[in-house]
């Protein structure tokens, strides 16, 4: 893969002796998609502005290029930003706004236009110029913002919840664009957000973030497949996690059976998490299954049911385009390769039941707050 | 209901505009009076653009505004900026100190700036002038600030802050995006901040009054002193037009936002094309640059090479030009031409002594009268004065030199003469009422009355009435005669100094004691008013005299001026238009003969040998009848007995006040 | 950092507002606390003060009354222009605003012009054969003068509060059953107390510390405060009584100014509105 372009080294963060961000360490290849996800609150934001230059960290050092930029001004970093809700100005046109950083940098005129009708096409608005912003969609919005931020030819960019102000019909579209856009300049992207959908669909590499750590770094399917902790697993998809046994290798208890699993490397006798994705189960007869419960709850979702069922007490989740009826007795079957084994952490046995189930998803809404300060 | 609200709008606004209109209208009124419009005239106008005195008090107006609004909008925004981001505590606690001037009132601070700036320049740097241009500037920037703090704050508030982020994303310096960014978002809370600062500077009275020294007057602080004649309509003329200039201004503005407001809506932005760019830029440079120039062209007329002589004289004191009269200070400053003269006036010798006792400020010339000048040489407020350069003093006649006032002839030369009468107006007063001074008492012309406001003059008509003696230092006599004037409050009008013209020529009180030239004035304005002196009661009889106060600074240019009254064919000329008696030998050959020749001016010498001058009386006695006076004032004549109050219901009454401030702030922060 | 640098552009201002708001107040409570010929301390100017409670509390009176009149008579209007289209509401508010753009002394003299017993209105009544009528020097010519001066600061912060109240809000209360006058009394009232309250303060605080309005329209018995204050300093030359007077009336508006605060809870700070 290509070289390392930004590093951070033990970045800790603190407002008002509240502790932000805690050692941080993370780097960034060129030309890599990479995004920080996590809810509201994890850090995300802090971690995009530190490298942006908006703020300094408390202790920690930011690297570009090999070099310290804790002291290089925002407007001295090779680095742009699209803002949360694209922070346009009002005062200019989208002309005047996307030309604003070349005439900062007293470019020739010549030069600025030919750049702004380049990066037009890029983002397709050509035509556009001189339209006040008031006028334009949410999403053409969001094109002059990343027009204007890629029109500098900065090294990275970073995006700081750019869709989150778009309806989904539409952030799917942005979706699409921005990896487009990506791929056609060639540079990184370090996008923010709070989708898990958003940040599977896009990235290169996904970090996990949560209390200002981070908790996972890998490629999407990594993380999706392999969570490192509960928190992971539940915050990417959905899971069932349970508690169990790593007998030996390859070798899991729970549910007073022990079941065959692809992980290793763990002590013998370690208690652990275990996960089991819902869309990964597979029903079978009551008497075939390596497991018998009964059916609690059915909704119906379009493309599958989500069905409740209760083992012993224990509330799981079940994705299924088969139907089974409430009260219906009912057997699963795990495959070893549909479990995945995580060390215990401090987020064990917060997540994965499903008992307060409800009919909705409990995802985060599309508004969530806006982080920090 | 909704009807009732409009027909109670609309007479609201008719009585919001019913003023102006009579302003207005008598702009184009070819007779002085607000009252009688007597034919349409375009004279007044043509008279302001003419008046060069007027102009330039106009021209002191704007410049302290547009210096004290420019330097606090730039002042005031930048600030804001930095209160915007304190910390909040912090912040609440700038904006509570920006709130005093605001919620103070305009007295109070004007009073406290004033006593401010005396108490640094007059006791700490024993500076002459210690009220000036700067004070009244740093008055202005004070009370503007607010304006414009308050204005943009809110505009900060709601700036989306990741706009200047943005700006510094982009490659901005923190500067450049303040110029780029923030600047172009808080505009509006600038601009609005910026007008309302500049109304405020324009049309402020209470605090300049109380800020300016004598140098530098602004116009409604000159308005405020013009009370003695009616008003020259050319200054209806002139705030009409102003009115009308503002009119203009924000009309436009409204138009200029409802246009702005309208191109929002629509889609496209209008491309600036070059030229209009050019044109902007250009007019936007063509007004900056007027601006500055018209700046500096005051302040350097302001401060001509010229010697300023500042004199202080009784209001409508010196004759002015008009009425074909001479323009003496036009004839002085033609004779030499190195001296600007810059005259201001006062309309009783109290206030007179409070301006110069108060300090800061400085004055080369004075017209006391004859008491006033024995107070100010005893407490050595006045300079000797060097006869070689008033040669003209050898017509000073006899009868007025060697005086109880300045008995070795060394601080004073006489300007004036005169006696205290009573006018009165023969429509309404029964003639056979007229015998004395208690006509001033007399019931039947109740409200019609009206009394000196200042207690020596106040004091003496009682002590002619009571027949005590003018010169009394005794407290029994004192609070007698204080008597007989709580006596008279109910009776009377209105308290009144140079306010006595308008109101006694436009018959709105029938009876006043005033001073005979001032007299003659009004029975000439208005021909039904008759002069009376009680002789047998005893009267008044006061010489007015020119002085040099200690404050001066060129006192060899005041001579000369004093030289240049008292020659015989000034001095007549001069008393043609003040109406009082010279006394300078052959003064009155040059007098109009209808005026030499009155006995209100010259009283026959048997009638004059029954008047009596007031005598230097201790400052005890003068603060007992300030006091006792002040008591007639307020207490309306009933309670002018003397009862020793004790301090302690006072100091309870303002710890109680201070505690309830106090506890009605206090909690209220914490709770924050 | 940028935030920490830009918080030093506000030290000079503390610094000019310390040194010309509050030490000036300083300066006047120390020439409040001396003796005007000795210089020495003393309580004796605070004693005084006692004489001239009467006459606080008649300007105290005077602008109460002021005040109450503005409110009744700028509230109706100021829900008027409430309710008006976007364009008319902007001309009205501008012509609510202009008169204030002319010199208040030169209006105040034509109030004179206008009251005086031979006056423009005692005239024009006079033709129509009623009598005349003395109004000028009296307390009423006094009170007309501050309601006139001064009702454009009671209706500007009303009209501010009424035209933001959500439509909405009204018709939600409709809805719950309200009629016309109790949607008024419930709704629209209680909604504008902050409009209210910071009306009657713009009112009362000018009002009370006036003294150009009753030298011109009052007589000899409608002395105020504010003439006594500026008496003391321009003709009696007693700014030692005059800075102790300031101090009272200062003192006074305080407590007044606090306990609208009281009623009206918590204002935006900078909420202002000319």
């Amino acid at each position: 893969m290509s070289k390392e372009l930004i590093r951070l080294q033990d970045l800790t963060m603190e407002f008002d002796g509240e502790r932000i961000l805690d050692g941080i360490n993370l780097y960034f290849n060129d030309k890599e998609f990479l995004t920080l996800l996590g809810p509201s609150g994890c850090g995300k934001t802090t971690t995009l502005r530190i490298i942006g230059g908006f703020l300094t960290p408390t202790s920690g050092r930011v690297l570009f290029d090999g070099k310290c930029i804790n002291d290089v001004p925002a407007y001295q970093r090779q680095i742009n930003t699209v803002f949360q809700r694209y922070a346009l100005f009002p005062h200019l046109d989208v002309y005047g706004n996307i030309a604003f950083g070349l005439k900062v940098a007293k470019l020739s005129k010549e030069e600025i236009h030919e750049r702004v009708q380049e990066i037009l096409t890029v983002v397709g608005l050509t035509g556009f110029e001189h339209r006040s912003i008031d006028s334009l969609s949410g999403g053409q919005q969001q094109r002059v913002a990343i027009a204007r931020a890629l029109v500098n030819r900065p090294k990275v960019l970073l995006l700081d919840e750019p869709l989150a102000a778009l309806d989904l019909r539409l952030r799917k579209d942005m979706q699409n664009e921005l990896k487009r856009i990506q791929q056609a300049m060639g540079i990184t992207f370090i996008y923010v957000t709070h989708d898990q959908e958003e940040a599977l669909s896009m990235s290169d590499t996904v970090v996990v973030m949560d209390k200002g750590r981070i908790q996972q770094i890998g490629r999407p399917e990594d993380i999706y497949n392999e969570p490192k902790n509960a928190f992971v697993a539940d915050f990417i998809g959905e899971s069932n996690i349970l508690d169990g046994i790593m007998l030996s290798d390859y070798k899991v208890k729970f549910f007073g059976r022990v079941f065959d699993c692809v992980d290793a490397g763990f002590a013998p006798n370690e208690p652990v998490d275990v996960v089991i994705r819902p869309e990964d189960i597979d029903f079978v007869p009551a008497g075939e299954g390596h497991l018998v419960g009964t059916v609690t709850s059915v909704t119906f979702k379009g493309l599958n049911y989500d069905i409740i069922v209760d083992f012993r007490g224990f509330k799981w989740l079940i994705q299924t385009t088969d139907y089974h009826g409430e009260g219906e007795t009912v057997g699963i079957r795990l495959n070893p390769e549909d479990i995945h084994i995580m060390h215990k952490s401090e987020y064990s046995g917060m997540f994965g039941d499903y008992s307060s189930y409800s009919a909705e998803y409990d995802e985060l809404t599309e508004d969530a707050d806006d982080e920090e300060e | 209901m909704k009807k009732a609200n409009r027909i109670l709008t609309i007479l609201i606004f008719a009585f919001l505009y019913l003023p102006m209109l009579v302003l207005v209208v008598a702009s184009f009124n070819t007779g002085k009076d607000l009252t009688i419009f007597q034919g349409f005239t375009l004279d007044n106008y043509k008279a302001m653009f003419q008046d060069k005195d007027l102009l330039a008090l106009l021209g002191n107006s704007l410049l302290i505004s547009i210096l004290s609004t420019a330097v606090a909008t730039a002042f005031g925004t930048l600030s804001a900026v930095g209160i915007h981001n304190l910390k909040p505590r912090l912040r609440k606690t700038v904006m509570s100190l920006t709130n005093i001037p605001m919620t103070n009132p305009d007295i109070v601070t004007g009073i406290s700036l004033s006593l401010l700036f005396v108490f640094i320049g007059s006791t700490l740097l024993h500076q002459k002038e210690s009220l000036n241009f700067w004070t009244l500037l740093i008055a202005h920037i004070t009370f503007n600030l607010p304006y414009v703090i308050l204005n943009v704050m809110p505009k900060l508030k709601q700036m989306n802050p990741a706009l200047q982020d943005a700006a510094m994303d982009l490659g901005c310096t923190p500067v450049q995006s303040f110029f780029k960014v923030t600047l172009h978002e808080i505009m509006p809370g600038i601009v609005s901040g910026a007008i309302m600062a500049f109304t405020m500077s324009l049309d402020d009275f209470v605090i300049s009054y109380f800020v300016t020294g004598s140098g530098f007057l602004t116009l409604p602080v000159e308005i405020y002193s013009y009370t003695k004649k009616p008003m020259q309509p050319r200054v209806y003329a002139m705030f009409t037009l102003l009115f009308l200039l503002i009119f203009v201004l924000m009309v436009t503005m409204n138009l200029l936002q409802i246009r702005a407001d309208k191109k929002k809506v629509s889609k496209q932005v209008k491309p600036v094309s070059k030229g209009q760019k050019v044109f902007r830029r250009v007019c936007a440079g063509v007004c900056a640059v007027g601006v500055l120039l018209g700046c500096t062209w005051l302040i350097l007329s302001t401060r001509q090479k010229k010697v300023t002589l500042n004199v202080m004289n009784w209001g409508q004191n010196i004759a002015d030009g008009s009425d074909e009269t001479m323009d003496i200070v036009a004839a002085f400053e033609e004779k030499y031409p190195h001296i600007n003269v810059n005259y201001t006036t006062y309309d009783s010798n109290e206030s007179l002594y409070a301006k110069l006792a108060g300090g800061g400020l400085t004055v080369d010339l004075i017209i006391p009268s004859d008491y006033m000048i024995a107070r100010l040489i005893s407490e050595n407020m006045l300079n000797p004065l060097n006869f070689e350069n008033i040669p003209n003093y050898r017509y000073v006649q006899e009868q007025f030199k060697n005086t109880a006032y300045d008995p070795d002839n060394r601080y004073s030369v006489p300007y004036t003469w005169g006696t205290v009468g009573i006018l009165y107006n023969s429509k309404y007063v029964d003639e056979a009422d007229v015998t004395g001074w208690e006509l001033l008492w007399n019931e039947k012309y109740a409200g019609k009355i009206l009394q000196f406001d200042n207690s020596r003059d106040a004091f003496g008509v009682a002590q002619f009435l009571s027949g005590i003696s003018i010169n009394t230092t005794d407290t029994a006599e004192l609070k007698l005669a204080a008597g007989k004037l709580a006596e008279q409050n109910p009776l009377v009008r209105q308290y009144v100094m140079d306010q006595i013209y308008g109101i006694m020529e436009g018959e709105n009180a029938w009876i006043a004691p005033y001073y005979a030239g001032d007299c003659m004035m009004m029975m000439d304005a208005n021909p039904d008013l008759r002069f009376y002196l009680p002789e047998e009661q005893g009267f008044n009889l006061f010489i007015d005299a020119m002085c040099v106060p200690s404050c001066s600074e060129n006192q060899a240019e005041a001579e000369l001026f004093i030289d240049f009254l008292c020659d015989p064919e000034i001095s007549g000329a001069n008393m043609d238009y003040i109406c009082y008696g010279s006394p300078i030998e052959g003064a009155r050959d040059y007098m109009d003969e209808y005026l030499a020749e009155s006995d209100v001016i010259y009283p026959e010498q048997s009638i004059l040998d029954k008047g009596v001058s007031y005598l230097f009386l201790p400052a005890e006695t003068n603060r007992i009848m300030d006091n006792l006076f002040m008591e007639v004032r307020i207490a309306g004549g009933d309670t002018v007995e003397e009862e020793e109050t004790s301090v302690l219901p006072v100091v309870l009454t303002f710890s109680g006040l201070a505690v309830a401030a106090a506890l009605l702030f206090l909690p209220k922060r914490k709770r924050k | 950092m940028k935030k920490n640098k830009s918080v030093l552009l506000s030290a000079p201002y503390i610094l000019w507002m310390l040194v010309f708001t509050l030490i000036p107040l300083g300066v006047m409570g120390y020439y409040a606390l001396t003796d005007p010929d000795t210089g020495s301390f003393t309580l004796g100017n605070l004693r005084d003060l006692g004489l001239f409670l009467p006459t606080l509390g008649i300007s105290v009176w005077y602008s109460v009354v002021s005040a109450i009149i503005c409110l009744l008579l700028g509230y109706p209007v100021a829900y008027f222009i409430a309710h008006r289209s976007a364009l008319a509401q902007k001309i009205l508010y501008m012509l609510i605003m202009l008169p204030m753009c002319m010199s208040f002394l030169l209006r105040t003299l034509a109030w004179v012009g206008l009251l005086e017993t031979n006056g423009i209105i005692n005239v024009l009544l006079g033709k129509l054969g009623v009598g005349t009528v003395e109004i000028i020097g009296t307390s009423g010519a006094v009170i007309l003068g501050m309601v006139y001066n001064y009702l454009p600061y009671m209706i500007l912060p009303l009209y501010a509060v009424i035209v933001k109240i959500d439509n909405r809000l009204i018709e939600a209360a409709e809805d719950l059953g309200c009629n016309g006058g109790q949607v008024f009394a419930r709704v629209v009232l209680p909604l504008s107390v902050p409009g209210i309250l910071s009306g009657i303060t713009m009112v009362f605080v000018p009002a009370v510390s006036t003294f150009y309005i009753s030298q011109k329209l009052g007589g000899a018995e409608t002395m105020l405060i504010g003439d006594v204050i500026e008496k003391q300093f321009k003709t009696a030359n007693n700014p030692n009584l005059g800075a102790a007077l300031s101090l009272l009336l200062m003192l006074m508006v305080l407590v007044c100014t606090g306990i609208m605060n009281r009623f009206g809870g918590e204002d935006e700070e900078g909420g202002v509105v000319v």
